[in-house]
């Protein structure tokens, strides 16, 4: 294999890194970051600053395109400026952004149109202004790339869990190939819209709520699973458990005495299921173990069909410490190895797109026209060809 | 943490049992034995599958998902055994409570040492000398039909991938025929949806594991299956819907 051509445009100032600000604006949270990364290992970048807003619907609601896209218009600039700030105090007082940023990277898809495209123009103007190359990012090259550089892992099966994408990817002859993903929803937007049934608050996230509600949970609610190969399929659960919920909330926070029956049948012993109160605990738990074991599952079946040994998660839902916990045992079993992240870097953020994009730039990236940043909402992760990997 | 599992299966068999593990699949051990499980003027080469409690998972999720995989797989292969034409491995005996199921041996070594299935041998092939031998067209023609005819009878398989379809060669002729295995996802369906999920599935798990040749073998396995079928209409209704699962799948680009 050749080497990747990664020192193709050198970094500003003869410096030995680059200095790249990246831009994230693709669902309801705004991220703007800044890294330092080496000229001699692609992997060694330091942050200099990651600075997120989240746009928060109330509860029983989700987030509009059009009330998130007036969130990144007003909070574009304000978040800039901490950007700066901080860059300021790390870099030196003498930072300045026209003179220092080798690449403006923006999110250019996939996500929602109108969050996005507000972001995109402000990624124009701050290019146009300080005469900075600008460079499109898929943003799940984002999340894939921001992985590999945060664990160090070399190239394991990466499993992607957000609000908008579940895939499972792995790495093969410069593209990243989707092996398995949703046949229809994905896992968070699974997860919203189940606390948006029991109106649980969306501040953090809504997915953090249900976790701690989950672990409160004692008894196992029998659910719909469907994995179909390596693809899985979460509408059926969903929509199961949206109805048992209506019907629980409806009635008094129960459930009448035949459905209990019917729902706790393994336990094969009438005078137990009787005596067991199902609670909103119970459901979250229930909802999760079957959501995490479907992903897991798959996830399994992919690595054992590339011969994989390491595990990446990554994506909002990839903070969930119980999909962390049931993804460690399995790679156990297999003497394999998971590599997970925080929230600082799991949870959509600018410093993911400027780690994807400075590669591209790198690689000598060149933005030929300002027609070729429109923004697309349908961007698959396997049509970015990948030349910064062997 | 292998070793632990492998000693759970040594002693539900009896510590003399012979046992050889060859692969350790994504839900399953798969274990190799010369001997029957309670015949032994039958002793020949068998193949133990079996299904270990996943720990990541709660005990009852995985109690249900065991038992109904693997009572599903041998219906499946009880099923497909009375009927002509379709490979696949023999039934020999399960145990669906503990997850165990005995079936007949197939496959063998390919040229370079690897286990005959389709990924192995298609990799094996993987360069532009070999890709558009006839031999691989052929193999994939093969496969196609085998595909064909098992929807034909209104099976699924529910997970084809190219490591789930494993080749032996006869020894006279040097041809290769293709086995179906791994029916753990499988079931009886007439809809023309799980047919279309099927081949869609196939489709995909080639297109990221052989991705250099993708479009050619996809195209001779399409073909294969096209030939098996004879209605005519049944064919066109099933590969109509195979276009509308492939539009649907997820942030596909819109243009053509």
């Amino acid at each position: 294999m050749t080497q990747p051509p990664l020192t193709k445009v050198l970094p500003k100032k003869n410096r030995d890194y680059y200095l790249c600000i990246g831009l994230e604006g693709s669902a309801n949270k705004l991220g703007f970051g800044l890294i330092k990364q080496a000229v001699n290992d692609p992997l060694d970048t330091e942050v200099i600053s990651n600075i997120r807003d989240t746009y928060n619907a109330p509860p029983g609601e989700g987030f509009m395109p059009r009330d998130t896209a007036r969130h990144h218009k007003n909070w574009c600039c304000r978040v800039l400026k901490q950007v700066i700030k901080e860059a300021k105090e790390k870099l030196g007082s003498d930072f300045d952004l026209k003179k220092d940023v080798d690449c403006i990277a923006f999110t250019k898809g996939p996500g929602m149109g109108a969050p996005l495209h507000s972001v995109c123009v402000f990624a124009r103007t701050l290019s146009l202004l300080n005469d900075i190359p600008l460079v499109p990012v898929n943003h799940c090259i984002g999340h894939i790339e921001m992985g590999r550089c945060v664990t160090k892992g070399l190239n394991p099966c990466v499993l992607y869990v957000s609000g908008g994408n579940t895939q499972i990817i792995a790495y093969s002859n410069n593209r990243y190939r989707i092996f398995g993903e949703t046949l229809d929803i994905a896992v968070g937007n699974c997860l919203d819209r189940f606390a948006r049934v029991l109106k649980i608050s969306n501040a953090p996230s809504p997915g953090y709520n249900i976790e701690q509600l989950a672990k409160k949970g004692k008894h196992l609610i029998e659910l719909p699973y469907t994995v179909k190969g390596m693809d899985l399929s979460m509408s059926g659960i969903l929509q199961y458990l949206e109805q048992l919920t209506k019907s629980f909330l409806t009635n008094d926070f129960k459930f009448s005495k035949q459905k209990k029956r019917k729902l706790l049948e393994y336990l094969n012993d009438k005078d137990v299921i009787d005596s067991i109160e199902i609670t909103v605990e119970d459901l979250c738990f229930s909802f999760q173990e079957h959501l995490f074991a479907m992903l897991v599952e798959i996830t399994e079946r992919a690595m054992a069909h590339v011969g994989a040994n390491e595990v990446l998660i990554v994506g909002g839902v990839g903070c969930n410490m119980r999909l962390q916990e049931m993804m460690a045992l399995m790679c156990r079993d297999r003497n394999g190895k998971l590599f997970a992240t925080d929230d600082r870097f799991c949870i959509d953020n600018g410093v993911m797109i400027a780690q994807a994009g400075v590669l591209q730039h790198r690689c000598g990236y060149i933005l030929e026209k300002l027609e070729d940043t429109r923004v697309t909402q349908t961007f698959r992760t396997d049509e970015v060809y990948v030349n910064w990997r062997e | 943490m292998s070793s632990q599992l492998i000693d759970h299966v040594q002693q539900y068999l009896g510590e003399d049992f012979p046992i050889k593990l060859i692969s350790q699949g994504a839900e399953a051990l798969v274990f190799e034995t010369s001997k029957h499980p309670f015949n032994p003027s039958l002793n020949k080469e068998y193949i133990i599958k079996y299904r270990p409690f996943k720990e990541y998972r709660h005990s009852q999720i995985d109690k249900t998902i065991t038992k109904k995989r693997t009572v599903g797989e041998c219906r499946c292969l009880v099923k497909l055994n009375t009927m002509d034409e379709i490979n696949v491995p023999q039934l020999i005996a399960a145990d669906p409570y503990n997850g165990f199921i005995w079936q007949s041996k197939i496959g063998q070594t390919l040229a370079n040492g690897t286990f005959s299935n389709l990924k192995n041998f298609l990799w094996m092939n993987n360069n532009d000398e070999n890709a558009y031998k006839k031999e691989v067209e052929e193999v994939l023609y093969s496969v196609g039909r085998q595909i064909g005819i098992l929807h034909i009878n209104h099976y699924v398989h529910g997970d084809l991938t190219s490591s789930n379809i494993v080749l032996e060669q006869d020894k006279s002729s040097n041809e290769w025929t293709p086995f179906l295995i791994d029916f753990g996802l499988s079931g009886y369906s007439t809809l023309v949806e799980d047919k279309g999920v099927d081949l869609y599935v196939l489709e995909r798990a080639i297109l990221s594991t052989h991705s250099l040749y993708a479009e050619k073998y996809n195209e001779w396995l399409l073909e294969g299956y096209k030939q098996s079928y004879s209605n005519q209409d049944e064919l066109k209704q099933v590969l109509k819907r195979f276009e509308e699962v492939r539009l649907r799948g997820r942030k596909r680009s819109m243009l053509g």
